[in-house]
């Protein structure tokens, strides 16, 4: 069983979180958010051709169809990983199509402009600004409901200081994902939330399995401080947690690498999550405990 | 062993109601997407197997009863797709937030055109007086016609109209009443209500319908001139029913009766009364894909979880040995199990769905981590093999309990507060973490326990002299 000191130097790792916080929080501000139009309304159209265009030939046919297509993003893909015949865009239009008549003639716009390749629309999702808005808050409902759940949850089943210390760790996590996507530019859209629903499973999910050992040994051993306590638990269940990232990471990082671009901004989530989710599991949630559980102490002794 | 004999029990029962699941042809779906192909009986989702979803908002006047109004949209649409082909469709009403949308799915199409246009025009029903019923199996033309002016709206005079259940029978009607001082349209504006109820004077059902006061006079006066003729109830240019005037008409209310069945009666009265109420629908998103890069996004995602999942399952038994293949055996065991359990219940399978699998996955394999690390610990102080697995077992009951439950809360608030294909992913994250502590807490030791004679205690009792004296 291996012996390190995960308590002792907690501080280190405290303020070496509070630092990468601040970093990816200022990377948020500067950087911002790369939403897809599931957040941001708009239209979100693959097209496939015969021939291969460029980015700009692509681009220049827009404008001609509206001025405003010009600022249109888009992006060469390969759907199939690389059996298809056919050339495939994705093009992102700030603008949605409610009405059946807009939509039937931006599509034949882009068949003129493209006439010789044989186009053919792909995937067309168009979500208006209205649902964006909608999906937008349901999405923060969703995270503020949960956290108050779990909350309650780890509450009855241990202490308040060990929900606050769960917590606190998760929001350390999502946090810093959330700092990743905006540092690379991931997309942010539904998935990407799936994605932060399940790093909040596992994020919780590892600090739960040390808790659980630290409430054992515990009450196994009576007067033990707890800094020694904590630090014998995670040394005990550490070969649990390696094993099981490191199963855990195997599987989400292949799909990012081979499932192709619907699925990447859920696994980079879940790639990225899975170490900072660990990561905090050993060295904040338990050491927070620490110091709360003092400073309890402390305020009923004096 | 009483115990164990249990665990035999519920191990095989539970392994055979997943294997009918997947068995018995419990839906006519053809799935020929990868490995859904053996899985006939798992609904996949539009952003899996390609096709259009179409969500609108209805624009319900104010003092209208909103989920009245949904309900009518719904049958008007259905009855819609039904009769354009797609009888495939799925028409239903999504509730987000005290608001009502409706939302139509269409698998295998790519081309929303025609579903667009078929949703968007606007129901409208009217009466007519039927002049004479044809059959034909072409659409007979109207030789000469006139058109009429009515609220500013050009109708023309007459037209055929075929039968809503037969599709050779054609009624020639006349649209606009001319009766009285100025000619006139009776419509679904003119009627408050269409209820179905037994026929308390004779046999069969019948249709009540209540006027308001333009209604009630308009009525009284079309009647009062059609007495022993036909008035064609007709929607969408269909008639619905065209029943026989026995007498004028006048208190504003009105019974069409001769109808065979309830069903069918309340059928016409909810046709009836979404004429009533054309609201209008607001496209509020639409989705579409296209079922060949449906088909090789899913592909490439299948084919890298299956990559992952082999890469992990040679990782554990090279980590765990004996236990390893056990802990792959539950893992097979599991994936059994939540595709069973989506063959049952008609979950919808879409691809945060599959992301939800295979995080089910590490779920199952982290529960048995969790038992072998407790397993080899009880090893470690020299506990035989047997007893080893047992207290392990009952030690990580409450840390797999209480590390799979918070998931499972996590995934519930997702179901409630979401729609769509992360409801999907949702669904089967909560089956799989619960097949997973099933399979951890149930099969798993049944397997462990039948073969705890393969377990190799000398090696752990070994390192933990090694770990006394060594390193540290």
């Amino acid at each position: 069983m291996p012996n390190i000191d995960f308590v002792g130097k907690r501080n280190f790792f405290i303020y070496l979180s509070l630092a990468l916080i601040l970093f990816f929080v200022i990377v948020i501000f500067v950087k911002g958010f790369n939403f897809g139009v599931d957040f941001s309304g708009g239209s979100e159209i693959i097209v496939s051709f015969d021939k291969s265009y460029t980015i700009d030939e692509l681009r220049n046919g827009l404008r001609t169809i509206n001025p405003d297509y010009a600022t249109a993003k888009i992006i060469q893909t390969n759907p199939g990983g690389g059996t298809s015949e056919r050339f495939f865009y994705i093009i992102t239009v700030r603008d949605s199509f409610p009405i059946l008549e807009e939509k039937q003639a931006f599509i034949n716009s882009l068949e003129e402009s493209f006439s010789d390749s044989n186009l053919n629309i792909e995937q067309f999702n168009d979500v208006s600004g209205y649902a964006a808005r909608e999906i937008r808050s349901y999405a923060w409902y969703a995270v503020i409901i949960a956290l108050m759940v779990l909350l309650a949850y780890i509450t009855i089943r241990f202490q308040f200081s060990y929900a606050v210390g769960a917590i606190l760790a998760l929001a350390h996590d999502v946090l810093i994902t959330l700092g990743f996507y905006s540092l690379f530019g991931i997309e942010m859209n539904l998935t990407a939330i799936a994605a932060f629903l399940t790093l909040a499973g596992y994020s919780l999910n590892d600090t739960i399995v040390i808790y659980d050992r630290i409430r054992e040994n515990r009450s196994k051993n009576h007067g033990m401080d707890i800094e020694r306590v904590t630090n014998k638990s995670i040394n005990e269940v550490i070969v649990r947690s390696l094993n099981t990232s490191l199963t855990t990471f195997i599987v989400v990082f292949i799909m990012l690498l081979l499932g192709g671009r619907s699925i990447a901004s859920f696994a980079f989530g879940l790639t990225v999550g899975v170490i900072i989710g660990t990561y905090s599991s050993l060295y904040i949630a338990s050491p927070i405990v620490i110091s709360m559980v003092k400073r309890r102490k402390k305020t009923q002794k004096a | 062993m009483r115990n164990r004999r249990i665990r035999i029990l519920f191990t095989i029962i539970v392994f055979v109601f997943a294997l009918l699941g997947l068995i018995l042809p419990l839906s006519d779906n053809v799935n020929d997407i990868s490995i859904f192909g053996f899985f006939p009986n798992i609904n996949l989702g539009l952003d899996i197997q390609g096709g259009v979803l179409l969500e609108y908002s209805l624009d319900v006047p104010e003092e209208a009863d909103t989920s009245n109004v949904v309900d009518n949209v719904i049958t008007v649409l259905r009855r819609r797709m039904d009769n354009a082909g797609y009888t495939e469709a799925i028409v239903s009403e999504v509730v987000s937030g005290g608001e009502s949308r409706v939302r139509v799915e269409i698998p295998g199409i790519s081309d929303t055109q025609r579903a667009e246009e078929l949703i968007g025009s606007k129901g409208k029903l009217y009466f007519a007086e039927v002049l004479e019923v044809v059959e034909s199996t072409t659409t007979p033309q109207i030789t000469r016609n006139r058109t009429i002016q009515i609220n500013g709206e050009k109708i023309e005079m007459y037209s055929y109209v075929k039968d809503s259940n037969n599709p050779n029978l054609w009624y020639r009607v006349k649209n606009v009443f001319e009766f009285g001082d100025a000619p006139f349209q009776i419509t679904g504006l003119d009627v408050t209500d269409a209820v179905a109820s037994l026929n308390s004077q004779g046999a069969g059902f019948v249709v009540n319908l209540n006027f308001n006061n333009e209604g009630r006079m308009k009525f009284e006066l079309a009647t009062a001139n059609l007495i022993n003729q036909r008035i064609a109830i007709i929607l969408d240019d269909e008639v619905i029913i065209a029943p026989v005037v026995r007498e004028r008409i006048s208190q504003g209310r009105a019974e069409i009766s001769g109808i065979e069945s309830m069903a069918e009666a309340q059928n016409i009265a909810v046709l009836i009364k979404s004429g009533n109420l054309p609201v209008d629908l607001v496209k509020f998103q639409e989705r579409t894909l296209g079922p060949t890069l449906g088909r090789d996004i899913v592909t490439t995602i299948i084919n890298a979880g299956i990559i992952g999942l082999i890469i992990v399952m040679i990782y554990m038994i090279i980590v765990y040995r004996w236990m390893g293949i056990i802990a792959d055996i539950a893992l097979i065991y599991n994936s059994l199990l939540l595709m069973g359990v989506l063959s049952w219940t008609g979950a919808i399978l879409t691809l945060p769905g599959i992301a939800g699998i295979i995080l089910t996955f590490g779920t199952t394999v982290d529960g048995n981590i969790i038992i072998y690390e407790r397993i080899k610990e009880e090893l470690r102080i020299g506990r035989p093999p047997l007893t080893a697995v047992k207290f392990g077992f009952n030690k990580v009951f409450s840390t797999i309990f209480d590390a799979n439950i918070t998931t499972i809360l996590a995934g519930l608030v997702l179901f409630f507060l979401t729609s769509g294909t992360i409801r999907g992913f949702a669904v089967t994250l909560i089956i799989g973490v619960l097949g997973a502590m099933f399979t951890n807490l149930v099969v798993s030791r049944l397997l462990l326990e039948s073969s705890s004679h393969f377990l190799k205690p000398e090696k752990y009792v070994k390192g933990i002299v090694v770990g006394k004296g060594g390193t540290k």
